[in-house]
């Protein structure tokens, strides 16, 4: 366990960050508009593809391999994605600006948790799944 | 006169190890690059959802460049020059058939999204927003795949 002190400072970051698409949503000046709450569908989707190259490829003697490229490409898109959302949403006036900004600033908060998760947890040379 | 930027340099990149990062980082980009360009044109299709102002016809040159995308990035370099391991479907003409129709909807579609802009925005003066996603929306995804495709070296394959 690389540290709880790692683990805390993660969840809480975790935590601003869905506060700040929290707040884009439910503040009474932005009228109570919960569409970026797919932002969510996001979030969850973007560690999927690394995890799954990680899964398939057991490749340790390599630095690199096709289906790992393919994962950090999709993961790219999905973050690229949670961020057009809001700015679409915003521009079509679904939502307004001020909570696109919110929206946003969690975007980068939950993305860099997610990020920090992955570094801190995720680089164990002898990684097996027993261990969860 | 004729070789007077042969001394020329550029300044050295120390800072950051390319060495084994180099495919991740061509993903990255690549990665970003083709998803800006589809958001371009979902922006596009929001703003302008008529057909007088976008025509829907003009969503195929993205579409066409997409499959172009992963047409070209399919066939791993090693497949076309023929020392990859497995013959694979065809062998190594299969493998550039593959590549070269590839790239030829991937040109095909940049120039289709340059036309759109000119032909249907630019000349008739009608306000050019649109014209100007569909070809971003093609330009960004072809850069996207040149950078996927010849950003990544196949020697950190093993």
């Amino acid at each position: 366990m690389a540290g709880i002190k790692a683990l805390i400072s993660l969840s809480f970051g975790g935590a601003i960050g869905l506060m700040f698409l929290m707040l884009g949503c439910a503040l009474p000046v932005y009228n109570n508009k919960y569409w970026p709450l797919f932002l969510l569908f996001f979030y969850i989707l973007s560690p999927i593809p690394y995890c799954i190259s990680r899964r398939v490829v057991d490749d340790t003697d390599s630095a690199s391999n096709a289906c790992k490229e393919l994962a950090i490409f999709l993961t790219t898109g999905i973050v690229i994605s949670a961020f057009g959302l809001p700015i679409v949403f915003a521009r079509a006036q679904v939502i307004a600006w001020g909570a696109c900004a919110l929206v946003l600033t969690g975007n980068v908060v939950i993305f860099g948790t997610i990020l920090g998760f992955f570094l801190v947890f995720g680089s164990n040379d002898d990684f097996s799944w027993q261990q969860w | 006169m004729a070789g007077f930027l042969d001394g020329f340099r550029w300044p050295e990149c120390e800072w950051f190890d390319w060495g084994e990062k180099r495919n991740a980082v061509a993903s990255v980009a690549a990665g970003a690059l083709f998803f800006t360009g589809w958001w371009v044109i979902i922006d596009a299709a929001v703003m302008y959802p008529s057909q007088e102002m976008m025509n829907h016809s003009f969503h195929t040159c993205g579409v066409f460049s997409t499959i172009a995308f992963f047409m070209i990035n399919a066939v791993s370099n090693g497949q076309v020059r023929g020392d990859a391991y497995g013959e694979g479907c065809f062998g190594r003409t299969g493998a550039r058939l593959w590549l070269f129709i590839g790239f030829m909807m991937m040109f095909g579609s940049f120039i289709a999204s340059v036309w759109i802009l000119f032909g249907a925005y630019v000349v008739p003066k009608k306000e050019v927003a649109p014209g100007l996603a569909v070809f971003f929306q093609n330009a960004l995804i072809f850069f996207s795949s040149l950078v996927y495709k010849f950003g990544r070296t196949e020697d950190l394959w093993g």
